[in-house]
């Protein structure tokens, strides 16, 4: 699909072009480290005065970490740096140049750039996973994993049409910067299941921001919490998603091309 | 030199009044991490019925919620605005005047803070009506704790002041500098009340400035302390904040003599 | 190729930006659309190239109406703006012809022709590999017009592209356009506010004041839409006496001498010069197109108008 030849062109050649700054690998892994010993650090110390979070154990606490530096990852690697170009292209009119190319202006604006050293954090997420999963030597077999790539994809899919939608509609009224440290503060919430918040903030990061269905749905394919109706609801959820980021995104393109309402 | 911190001071409110949107958005954006930490906390506590570590869930609210205040009031000169200086050579230029640089740097964010303490209040306000903290601190409190919380900036001012000259030596500070802010999260009250944290933790954060720039005015005000406690307190964030003018004085003699001769 | 038709365009604030702008351009015909800032010219393009979204008339730009923007007609027309960069600042432009490639789904073969050709045109070859910021300006807009170009499109619309350039490059840039035009048959609407890239470009010039056309033709002829007076140069044997009477003496050098009189008057006077001095040479011209222009220019939509009635 052109879509994918696309995104593949442009994935090919930017990781290219970054992989000879292998200074940043080692920063970027460094950072990692760091991070991941923070939220180790946090976790133990939740643990070493409690044995249960909300009815989730150390290990599965520990899934829900692994999972969300693994969507970190994703969103750092291939999510962010578009939405930062297309902010940047809006404010200063090369927009234009994306617009006048024969190939649809959406995936265009959403698959042009790609950071790889930030991949680093998918690998530690995904780590983390395998090793929680060992730990709570639980039943994962064919379908558990399908579960869990499927909530992975749906969680990525939510996260890339919430900062589309941010970035097309809001982008007159908020700077990108204040925008990221909105997201990225809230995202933190995703460090732990959505079970652990208060009944209001829990439809907040389920639905606006749809940090819950990334990081929750996909460990919970994994400690046996998911029933399909969460995951038909997720699914369903998701589709609705699309297809209003489609509409916003047509209606931005429209707005920036001066079509009177 | 007062004219000149009143001068800054009032150009650094007139500015930050105008950037409010901004600056609403960012703190806005803050809350969210305490909220998280508060969150988590009272979670534990339910399990653990009804107490952790000295703490209520209430508690932990009023912690946190002053959190918030306290870590406004931190936000200083980041160590990395000063490979932007020297590269932008606005260093060479600040060399150049009659003052040291570091006056307008104080002056500025201390005449920020104003506009951040009077937009913290309906924050808090929301936060209070969300979380219902026990808050009810004593007038003598609330008084002591006007000194702690600019003490606190003030600690914090000058740390990472210091830290920031770093940069005369070495381009690579990026690893420096997370190593010191990681450590800081940690031994400051930041990530959770020290009383939480092993006793051996709680040892070596006794000997570092961290907490006394974050968890001691925190708890000023939320009445976890005696008076004499909190005297003592201020006490030590004088002598921080000695210790840090003294390095700073230190390091910048030897790093204006070092940035002098490589020239950059 | 491309027509518009009374085009209206309206910003906020209600500033009419195109107002009633009617032009039909034929394959292969080379445009230059002249102007002062905010005059228009970079919203007509933009409404031709179906970035805007006009208000009100028609366009049709080879058969297809450009705020629809089909696949079939981005394919055949690309944009330049000179002060805006396409390619990618931190990669080597080599790179982002890739990823030209990859969106205009240019076969490989015809792909590496038509960059290989454009590159030794333009001298590029050595360059290719270097990341974009490391190139002095001059190469970037050649560069920029290589990638714009590895499609070959049918129509080009370049908004400026020649701003900001040296002399030298500018030159370079113009020759590389001419004869894409010449071989590729190709359309070319060009915005400038330098005289000279239209000048050497285009047979075809279209004056664009206050969002309306004052003038639609060739370049002659807008020297003589415009032009009030024309130039008479006397050379003679020795300094020619003080010309005052026969009309504003313009210059003088040595033995030439160059008067201004009034268009109408021009042969009563060449005639009178003749009569009465020693010529050795006369020679009658337009003034520069750069003062018409600017003149038309200086004065508002009202004075330009006039001009135009009173040069008729």
């Amino acid at each position: 699909m052109g879509a994918l030849r696309l995104a593949w062109a442009h994935f090919r050649i930017g990781v290219m072009n970054e992989v000879q700054y292998r200074v940043n690998f080692f920063v970027q892994v460094f950072q990692s480290t760091l991070a991941l010993a923070v939220g180790l650090i946090g976790l133990w110390l939740v643990f070493s005065h409690t044995s249960d979070l909300a009815g989730w154990s150390p290990d599965e606490l520990l899934t829900v970490m692994g999972v969300h530096i693994l969507m970190g990852g994703v969103v750092q690697t291939f999510i962010q740096p578009n939405m930062g170009r297309l902010m940047t292209d809006v404010r200063e009119g090369t927009l234009d140049y994306a617009l006048t190319k024969p190939a649809d202006s959406q995936v265009l604006v959403s698959v042009r750039e790609v950071r790889i050293w930030s991949s680093v954090d998918v690998l530690i997420g995904a780590i983390l996973v395998i090793v929680a999963v060992v730990r709570l030597g639980s039943a994962v077999g064919i379908w558990e994993s399908l579960a869990f790539g499927a909530a992975l994809v749906l969680g990525g899919i939510l996260i890339y049409c919430f900062w589309l939608i941010i970035t097309t509609g809001a982008f007159k009224v908020i700077r990108m910067e204040n925008v990221l440290e909105l997201f990225n503060g809230v995202y933190q919430a995703g460090r732990w299941p959505v079970s652990v918040y208060p009944g209001w903030l829990r439809g907040t990061l389920t639905f606006l921001v749809p940090v819950a269905f990334a990081v929750t749905l996909p460990a919970e394919s994994l400690t046996d919490r998911l029933t399909p109706t969460s995951f038909a609801i997720g699914v369903a959820f998701t589709v609705v998603v699309v297809a209003l980021t489609r509409w916003v995104w047509r209606l931005g393109v429209r707005s920036y091309s001066g079509a009177s309402a | 030199m007062a004219r000149l911190y009143v001068g800054v001071g009032r150009q650094a409110i007139l500015e930050q009044f105008q950037y409010r949107v901004a600056n609403y958005f960012y703190m806005i954006g803050m809350v969210a991490e305490p909220v998280i930490y508060l969150v988590v906390w009272s979670t534990v506590v339910e399990s653990q019925g009804g107490e952790v570590g000295g703490f209520t869930a209430p508690d932990f609210a009023a912690y946190y919620i002053v959190w918030t205040l306290v870590r406004n009031m931190n936000i200083v000169l980041t160590p990395f605005a000063w490979e932007w200086r020297i590269q932008r050579g606005q260093l060479a230029t600040d060399l150049l005047r009659p003052i040291h640089p570091i006056h307008h740097d104080l002056a500025y964010f201390a005449g920020w803070k104003f506009v951040v303490i009077v937009m913290w209040l309906p924050i808090a306000i929301v936060l209070t009506l969300l979380f219902r903290p026990t808050l009810d601190p004593t007038v003598g409190q609330v008084l002591l704790f006007v000194p702690a919380l600019w003490g606190g900036f003030l600690v914090r001012f000058f740390a990472l002041w210091a830290l920031g000259m770093v940069t005369f030596w070495t381009t690579r500070v990026q690893a420096i500098f997370q190593l010191y802010f990681t450590a800081e999260l940690l031994l400051s009250g930041w990530l959770v009340p020290l009383s939480l944290m092993p006793e051996w933790v709680q040892d070596i954060a006794a000997w570092l400035p961290f907490k006394w720039a974050f968890q001691f005015p925190i708890e000023t005000l939320i009445g976890r302390l005696s008076t004499d406690q909190i005297v003592a307190g201020l006490g030590m964030q004088v002598l921080w904040t000695v210790v840090g003018i003294g390095v700073v004085a230190m390091v910048w003699r030897v790093g204006v003599r070092r940035f002098a001769s490589v020239g950059n | 190729m491309a027509s518009l038709r009374s085009l209206v365009k309206r910003r906020h604030r209600d500033i009419v930006a195109v107002d009633g702008i009617s032009v039909r351009v034929d394959p292969g015909e080379m445009v230059g659309f002249l102007g002062p800032n905010g005059a228009g010219k970079t919203t007509t393009l933009k409404i031709l190239s179906g970035l805007l979204h006009p208000d009100g008339g028609k366009v049709d730009v080879l058969g297809y109406e450009p705020r629809l923007r089909r696949k079939e007609f981005l394919s055949q027309i690309t944009l330049v703006m000179g002060n805006r960069n396409q390619l990618s600042w931190d990669i080597p432009a080599a790179d982002s012809f890739e990823l030209n490639r990859a969106i205009y789904r240019i076969p490989r073969a015809e792909f590496e022709a038509a960059r290989d050709e454009f590159v030794e045109l333009l001298d590029l070859g050595h360059l290719l590999d270097q990341p974009v910021r490391n190139l002095s300006l001059g190469e970037r807009m050649k560069m920029e017009l290589v990638g714009a170009l590895l499609h070959r499109p049918k129509v080009l619309f370049l908004d400026e592209p020649t701003i900001g350039l040296d002399v030298t490059a500018q030159r370079r840039l113009r020759s590389f356009i001419a004869d894409y035009n010449a071989r590729f048959g190709a359309t070319v609407l060009l915005t400038s506010h330098y005289m000279a890239d239209v000048v050497a470009l285009c047979k075809r010039v279209v004056v664009i004041h206050h969002g309306r056309i004052l003038y639609d033709g060739d370049l002659r002829g807008l020297g003589e839409r415009f032009a009030q007076h024309k130039t008479i140069t006397v050379t003679m044997a020795e300094a020619p006496p003080d010309l005052g009477t026969y009309g504003i003496e313009v210059s003088r050098e040595g033995g030439k001498a160059t008067v201004e009189v009034p268009r109408a008057a021009t042969s009563a006077v060449a005639a009178r010069l003749l009569t009465d001095l020693e010529i050795l040479d006369l020679t009658i011209e337009d003034p520069p197109i750069e003062e018409v222009i600017d003149r038309v220019f200086s004065t508002g939509p009202e004075g330009a108008a006039a001009t135009m009635g009173e040069a008729l």
